[in-house]
């Protein structure tokens, strides 16, 4: 993941990016616990997200949680398989979400 | 650039926060661990209810000591067992499947209450029917046909 471009920077004091702070270490090596990165959250309104694609989404059965992870695969009917990155089967695990979950794609890293 | 994001980074951390722990559960549920604690109360229920508590006898105290805390802490345990089993692994559609799910883990809460305080062998019974019965909804809805079981 890149690091925040000026344009990056401009979007998010325009509002059109959302910052995040990461816990935990399922998306190891790439992103570490505080970790900040850039949300756009309009990312999807023309295309769908696609495989490799870094997203945060609502975690499908747990209210109030947001994940970040990468979309692994895209099933026929639409439903998204997000996992982790850390090789450490301990400290990441998979979620199957549909579109509605997803609430943008994680653009680059903010500091 | 990335020295202005981090100061800002620095003195501003992001409000939101996004998780990527794995999850929180890990998805591994099973009754058969509230099974275990609730049958060590049934057994030291049993023990207790066989000795003489007036005998006596240091032997017997200190045993009668021994079992009255294993009981309590296998109680307590089986309780903590129960309600994580109920909060975080079933679902609204699991009391669609079955409507007395809620009254089922309150009776078995109130059960493990009961044989904690008390010395009861009629409640620590009625504990494992209740584990029994939670053990049958529980692989229901996994769509697994797991027979029931116990240790002793």
């Amino acid at each position: 993941m890149k690091d925040s471009s000026f344009k990056e920077l401009l979007l998010w004091l325009i509002r059109l990016r959302r910052r995040y702070r990461v816990t935990g270490a399922s998306m190891f090596p790439l992103l570490k616990p505080g970790d900040e990165v850039l949300l756009d959250f309009r990312a999807y309104r023309r295309r769908p997200p696609c495989p490799g694609d870094i997203v945060v989404a609502r975690h499908p059965t747990q209210a109030g949680l947001e994940i970040i992870k990468r979309v692994a695969k895209v099933d026929a009917d639409g439903r998204f398989h997000l996992q982790g990155d850390n090789p450490d089967p301990t400290q990441s695990s998979d979620s199957l979400v549909t579109c509605r979950h997803i609430l943008g794609r994680a653009t680059s890293r903010f500091g | 650039m990335n020295k202005l994001t981090a100061k800002i980074k620095e003195m501003f951390p992001a409000k939101n926060m996004v998780s990527a722990h794995c999850d929180g559960p890990c998805g591994v549920y099973d009754p058969a661990s509230a099974r275990i604690a609730a049958e060590a109360v049934l057994s030291m229920t049993k023990k207790i209810l066989a000795l003489d508590p007036g005998d006596g006898n240091h032997a017997t105290a200190n045993s009668l000591s021994r079992y009255i805390a294993i009981k309590e802490e296998q109680a307590h345990l089986a309780k903590t067992e129960l309600l994580v089993l109920w909060t975080d692994y079933f679902k609204p559609v699991h009391l669609e499947q079955f409507p007395d799910l809620h009254g089922t883990f309150w009776k078995a809460a109130k059960l493990c209450s009961a044989v904690k305080v008390g010395v009861s062998l009629e409640h620590a019974e009625e504990l494992m029917a209740t584990i029994e019965k939670i053990h049958t909804m529980f692989w229901a809805t996994k769509g697994r046909d797991v027979t029931y079981y116990t240790a002793s």
